[in-house]
C-alpha cells in the first residue's frame, strides 16, 4: 500500500464509495485561475486530480482540451512552469493523488527518466501517455517505476480480457477506460459494451477503473458507476465551466465538484 | 500487431490505445493481400487502364545539355491525377474493400492526395471525406474545387497552423470515432505502423518500372537518383528498387523555405531532432518541451514537420544524402523546367530539379541522373503567379 493511488482507493472502498476525477489543461485559462482551479478541486473534497500538458498536436483530444492546450501554449506556459502549479497543488494537500495526462513526445523530450523525475519530484503520482500503448511501452514502464511513478493505460471497448491483462501488468494507478469509441470531450453517447468491457476489465485486474470521455454531469457518473465503475473522470466540462463563468469560475467549479461528488456517496 | 514496423529506431506505433485494433485490422489485411492473386489482379489492372501506367522514363536533352549530365525524368506527372499520390491511394482503397470498410477518410496538403483519394472513392463506391488546413485550402484552391467534383466532401481545419500537420491531425481523429466503418488513407509514407510500409508498397512501382526503363533503354543504371521529399511518399517510392544498388548514389530534396537558418522551413531532416508525431519515431521541429513547430514552404505539399520514418533511417546509415532547396530555388526550378523542357512541374518536384543545378557541379560531365517527376504544376500556377 506504497502508492497514493492505492492509499485513496482502498479508502474508499472500504467508506463504499466511487471515485471522482476532475480534470483540466495545466495553465489554463492562465497561471493564476489554473492556480484557484486546482485549489477549487482540492477544497471540494475531490478524489483525485488528472492534469493535462498542453500539447501541440493532441490526437486524442476533442475541440474543448485542444483550444485549450493551443491558448496555453501560446501563452509562453512551458512544462516547468505546469509542474511548479503541481507543485503547489501537491503543498495543499499531500495525500491527494495527482495525474498527470500528456503525450509521448513531451516526455522523450526530456528523456523518459528525466521527465518522470522531474514529475516525481514535483510530487506527481501517476501518468497516463495519451500515445502510447502496452506494445510500445516496455522501456517507459521501466523508467516510471524506477521514479515511483505509476504509468496508468487507456482501456477501450474494443481492448479484449488478455490484451486488459497485459496492460494492467505494465500499468499502476488506475485503468482509464475510455467509454466509448472517440475523442474527449464530445456528445455523451454511452456505448452498450461499456459495461462488458468493465465486466471483463474487472476480471481480469485489480486496478480501479475510472471511466473518462463525455463525463459532464452528475447523472453521466452515476450512470458510470453503475455499470461497474470505481471512478469517473470528467475534463471537458470543467473546461467549459472555467471558460463561461467569468470571475465567479470558481463558485461555479465548487457547485459543479460538489453535486459529482455527492453522486460519489450513493 | 504482428510487428511494430520499426527502420532500425524510426518508426514505431504511438497511437490512443483506441486506434490498435483499426491498426491490427489493416495490418493483417495488408499482409494477407500481398498472396491474393485476386487483389494484386485488380490492383495492377487499375494501374494499367485507370491510371495510366507504366508511366514513362523521359530523357530530358535540353536540360541535359544545358548542366552537362544525362538527365532522365520519370513521368509521374503524367500518372492520371497529375500526381504519385493515385498509386497509393488506388491500393489503399482496394485495402480499405477487402476490410468490408464504406468510408475512407485522408488528409491533403497540396491536395493531390485529397484528390488521388476522391477518385478512388468515386471509382469504388467509398464515402469519401479530405481533412485539409485552411491555409493549404486557399493555396491549392483548383485542388478543392476537383475533390468536390468527384464527390469527396471537403473539411477545412482551422487548428493549429492550419496546414498538412493538423489535417493529419484532425483525420487522426475521424478514425478513432469512425473505426468501424472507416479506413484512413494516409498519403505518405509517415504514421503509425503499418502506414509507412503499405504506402512503400503501393508506391515501389516507380522505382521498379524506372530501374527497368533505365536498364532497356540506356542499358543501366543511373548514378545519381534525386527526388523531393516531404513526407517522403514518392522518394520512397523511387528509392526503395534501388537501395541495394550501392552504386546508384541516392538523394532527398528537403523544403529550405526562407531558408533552413530561419524558422521557416521544412527541412526535417537537415534540422529536426528525434521525436514522436502522428504515431511515429522520426525526426521532428520542435522545441525543448516537445512543442511542434510551424513549417513553412511554398509548397504545400512538402510543408509538413516530420518525416516518414524509413528515411530517418536511410539517413542515420548514411545510404541517402540529404539536401534541401529553398522557395526561391524551387520557383527558379518551376520556371527552368517549364522553359527549357515544355513541362510545367509542380513546386514539389521544382526543389528537386532546382537542386539538380548544385549537383551538376560537383559531379563529373555526363553523369546519368534520374528525377522523380512526381506531379504537374497545374495546381501551382496562382502560387507561381503571387509570388515576388
Amino acid at each position: 500500500m506504497n502508492s497514493r493511488y492505492q492509499r485513496r482507493f482502498e479508502q474508499l472502498k472500504s467508506e463504499n464509495r466511487k471515485a471522482f476525477i476532475p480534470f483540466t489543461v495545466l495553465g489554463y485559462p492562465d497561471r493564476d485561475r489554473c492556480r484557484r482551479t486546482l485549489a477549487a478541486m482540492i477544497a471540494s473534497g475531490v478524489s483525485a486530480l488528472e492534469l493535462g500538458l498542453a500539447f501541440s498536436d493532441p490526437v486524442a483530444d476533442g475541440p474543448v482540451i485542444q483550444k485549450a492546450s493551443f491558448d496555453v501554449i501560446e501563452s509562453g506556459f512551458k512544462v516547468r512552469d505546469a509542474f511548479e502549479l503541481v507543485r503547489e497543488a501537491r503543498a495543499l494537500d499531500n495525500e491527494i493523488p495527482i495525474g498527470l495526462l500528456v503525450y509521448h513526445n513531451m516526455v522523450i523530450a526530456r528523456g523518459g527518466e528525466e521527465f518522470f523525475r522531474q514529475a516525481a519530484d514535483a510530487g506527481v503520482d501517476g501518468i497516463l501517455i495519451a500515445d502510447l500503448p502496452p506494445e510500445s511501452a516496455d522501456e517507459l514502464a521501466a523508467a516510471a517505476k524506477r521514479q515511483g511513478i505509476d504509468l496508468i493505460f487507456i482501456i477501450s471497448p474494443l481492448t479484449d480480457a488478455e490484451r486488459i491483462g497485459q496492460i494492467a501488468k505494465l500499468g499502476g494507478g488506475f485503468l482509464y477506460v475510455v467509454s466509448r469509441l472517440g475523442i474527449t470531450g464530445t456528445e455523451a453517447r454511452y456505448d452498450d459494451q461499456l459495461r462488458a468491457l468493465l465486466e471483463r476489465a474487472h476480471a481480469a485486474t485489480d486496478l480501479p477503473l475510472c471511466v473518462g470521455f463525455g463525463i459532464s454531469t452528475p447523472e453521466n457518473a452515476a450512470n458510470m458507476y453503475e455499470l461497474g465503475a470505481d471512478g469517473a473522470i470528467s475534463g471537458s466540462r470543467v473546461v467549459e465551466l472555467v471558460d463561461r463563468s467569468g470571475e465567479n469560475f470558481e463558485v461555479a467549479l465548487q457547485q459543479f465538484f460538489e453535486a459529482m461528488m455527492q453522486t460519489t456517496r450513493e | 500487431m504482428q510487428s511494430l514496423g520499426y527502420f532500425g529506431e524510426f518508426g514505431g506505433v504511438y497511437v490512443p490505445e483506441t486506434l490498435i485494433p483499426a491498426l491490427e485490422e489493416l495490418e493483417a489485411t495488408f499482409l494477407r493481400i500481398q498472396t491474393d492473386d485476386a487483389f494484386q489482379t485488380e490492383f495492377r489492372d487499375l494501374l494499367r487502364d485507370f491510371a495510366g501506367r507504366p508511366t514513362p522514363l523521359y530523357e530530358a536533352k535540353n536540360l541535359s545539355r544545358d548542366l552537362g549530365i544525362r538527365l532522365f525524368l520519370k513521368r509521374e506527372d503524367l500518372l492520371h491525377g497529375g500526381a504519385h499520390k493515385t498509386n497509393n491511394a488506388l491500393g489503399q482503397a482496394l485495402l480499405a474493400k477487402a476490410m468490408g470498410k464504406t468510408r475512407i477518410i485522408a488528409e491533403t496538403g497540396a491536395g493531390q492526395h485529397g484528390v488521388a483519394t476522391a477518385m478512388a472513392g468515386a471509382l469504388l463506391g467509398l464515402k469519401t471525406e479530405v481533412y485539409m488546413g485552411e491555409v493549404d485550402m486557399a493555396r491549392q484552391a483548383p485542388n478543392v474545387f476537383r475533390m468536390k467534383l468527384l464527390g469527396a466532401e471537403v473539411h477545412a481545419v482551422t487548428s493549429g497552423g492550419r496546414t498538412l500537420k493538423d489535417a493529419i491531425n484532425e483525420a487522426l481523429r475521424d478514425w478513432i470515432t469512425n473505426l468501424r466503418d472507416t479506413h484512413y488513407l494516409l498519403g505518405t509514407a509517415a504514421g503509425p505502423h503499418p502506414f509507412p510500409t503499405i504506402v512503400k508498397y503501393f508506391q515501389r512501382v516507380i522505382g521498379d518500372e524506372a530501374r527497368a526503363q533505365m536498364l532497356e533503354s540506356v542499358g543501366r543504371l543511373p548514378e545519381y537518383i534525386v527526388a523531393c521529399v516531404g513526407g517522403g511518399s514518392n522518394a520512397i517510392g523511387m528509392f526503395t528498387a534501388f537501395v541495394d544498388d550501392a552504386d546508384v548514389k541516392l538523394i532527398g530534396v528537403e523544403p529550405a523555405g526562407k531558408g533552413i537558418e530561419t524558422p521557416e522551413h521544412g527541412a526535417v531532416l537537415a534540422k529536426g531532432t528525434v521525436g514522436t508525431l502522428h504515431g511515429m519515431r522520426s525526426y521532428v521541429l520542435q522545441d525543448e518541451d516537445g512543442q511542434i513547430h510551424e513549417t513553412y514552404s511554398v509548397s504545400a505539399g512538402l510543408d509538413y514537420p516530420s518525416v516518414g520514418p524509413e528515411h530517418a533511417y536511410l539517413k542515420s546509415i548514411g545510404r541517402v544524402r540529404y539536401d534541401s532547396a529553398d522557395d526561391e530555388e524551387a520557383i527558379h526550378g518551376f520556371h527552368l523546367l517549364s522553359r527549357r523542357e515544355g513541362i510545367i512541374p509542380a513546386l514539389e518536384p521544382s526543389h528537386a530539379i532546382a537542386y539538380l543545378e548544385r549537383l551538376a557541379k560537383e559531379i563529373p560531365p555526363g553523369s546519368v541522373v534520374l528525377l522523380n517527376m512526381c506531379g504537374r504544376g497545374d495546381k501551382d500556377l496562382q502560387t507561381v503567379m503571387n509570388y515576388v
